[in-house]
């Protein structure tokens, strides 16, 4: 064997991955090659040192569950009973397609949501969007800082940081509320006549935000949805998750972003 | 490695915590590694009938999140890191799951772990999944080529040019190893270029 050859299978070598006979032939070689001994050693040295000190990541037990329940989901054997019992009857088949004909209607529906949990979320939130609008529109613009004084207070999670309004998109409502049954803050912002932002914030641990449909704005890549003609953003900072229907253009949607996402 | 296909949704979840790993070198962000582990098993199990059995589960599992990394990341050219502030802060904290102690400390093995890991931040990320993939996950060259879709030769000048980089960043905890004979061919990276690829 050559040096060349030799220093090929050193990776393998160390990891025990070949055969016993090129094993021995490398280490044939090895004895009378002190250049290639060294280069075994530091390659021994390097991968203790790697393996030995590298940070490794626990999956967190919330994704294991997850998973869990995807993978048993798939892992179910196929019911068998009914098609051998089609065999055995034909008439039934004609009976069968039709009621699965009407059932498949609404088990789409329902498999599409169940598989898509954001889209109930997206549009839960869309509907307290629209109910904000039309309990809000005509209301003048009260004073933030004592509103968001009392949803801090009431919230029940830490909300962090959040935009208090501005010039040009004034707070007009701060509420604690439920979306889907998880408590969460709604926070309601005038961008101008018939155009409101509504963001809602949800203790967001376990939230899973779909890795495809980011919209990219400046650094961030917020999950993003058109629903009901409103755009949807849904991201997460810290153990928040934040949802924002807008009825601001897509132009536009971008620095309303910005400014619920870096509040100053 | 034999993993009967009806079997293979059990089997699959006893990588889950190799998979987040390399998830979490490839994007950073927890979240982000979480939903990249979460999308490569979704298709996984879009594909499992692709999947033949008795082949290397492990290794098309990590193929699979490697192609999903690529498609869904790396073509929109994420890298949060680099601007997220918040991600920056995330890593410091989930590198040192203990807290800073070991490295408040100044303990001689919290900061080599720390700085190994900050050099293996710095390499590229083919270089730098070619060290995790075949030093901490322990494939083959043979398989690692197949996770990354390239030959093995480029695997082994990868890794080659891989140990060199992190030799140079780390060169205070590796001052005890001889310097290797300068001049030698085979210490040239090119030495493993363009050899064909195992077959």
């Amino acid at each position: 064997m050559t040096c060349r050859d030799v220093r090929e299978d050193l990776p393998d070598l160390i990891r025990g991955h070949l055969s016993a006979e090129l094993a021995g032939n490398v280490r044939a070689h090895l004895v009378g090659c002190p250049a290639c001994s060294e280069a075994l050693r530091s390659e021994e040295q390097f991968r203790a040192l790697v393996q030995g000190y590298a940070p490794r990541f626990t999956a967190p037990p919330a994704l294991r569950a997850r998973i869990q329940v995807a993978l048993r989901d798939a892992g179910r054997p196929p019911r068998m009973v009914w098609r051998a019992r089609v065999r055995r009857h034909p008439w039934l088949t004609g009976v069968l397609v039709g009621a699965m004909a009407a059932v498949a209607v609404v088990w789409v529906g329902g498999a599409w949501l169940a598989r898509d949990p954001v889209a109930r979320l997206v549009s839960a939130a869309v509907d307290e969007h629209v109910e904000y609008v039309r309990e809000t529109m005509h209301r003048p613009v009260p004073d933030a800082e004592e509103l968001l004084r009392r949803v801090q207070s009431e919230a029940g999670f830490p909300l962090g940081p959040v935009f208090r309004g501005d010039a040009q998109a004034p707070l007009i409502l701060a509420t604690v509320t439920e979306v889907r049954g998880t408590r969460a803050v709604a926070l309601v912002y005038r961008n101008g006549p018939e155009r409101y932002t509504t963001l809602l914030l949800m203790p967001g641990a376990d939230a899973l935000i779909p890795a495809e449909d980011r919209l990219a704005i400046e650094n961030f890549k917020p999950h993003h949805r058109v629903a009901s003609s409103k755009h949807v953003l849904y991201w997460k900072q810290s153990d928040v998750a934040y949802l924002l229907v807008s009825d601001l253009d897509q132009s536009d949607l971008g620095a309303m972003f910005l400014k619920v996402r870096k509040p100053a | 490695m034999v993993e009967p296909q009806s079997d293979l949704p059990a089997a699959a979840l006893n990588h889950l915590d190799g998979l987040y790993n390399l998830a979490r070198w490839l994007v950073r962000d927890p979240a982000e590694a979480e939903d990249l582990v979460q999308e490569a098993y979704l298709h996984a199990l879009r594909g499992a009938h692709q999947f033949q059995p008795g082949t290397n589960l492990r290794a098309w599992l990590f193929q699979i999140l490697r192609n999903v990394f690529y498609t869904q990341y790396k073509r929109r050219k994420r890298d949060p890191v680099a601007t997220d502030p918040e991600i920056l802060d995330g890593i410091g904290a989930d590198v040192y799951p203990d807290g800073d102690a070991a490295r408040a400390s100044g303990s001689a093995d919290g900061t080599l772990r720390a700085d190994l890991a900050a050099a293996l931040e710095r390499l590229p990320e083919e270089y730098r999944s070619v060290v995790l993939l075949a030093d901490i996950e322990d494939f083959t060259m043979g398989e690692v080529a197949a996770i990354m879709k390239c030959p093995v030769g480029t695997v082994k000048s990868r890794l080659f040019r891989a140990r060199a980089m992190l030799q140079e960043f780390l060169r205070d905890y590796l001052r005890d190893t001889p310097a290797r004979p300068r001049g030698d061919a085979q210490d040239d990276p090119r030495f493993y270029e363009d050899r064909k690829p195992n077959p």
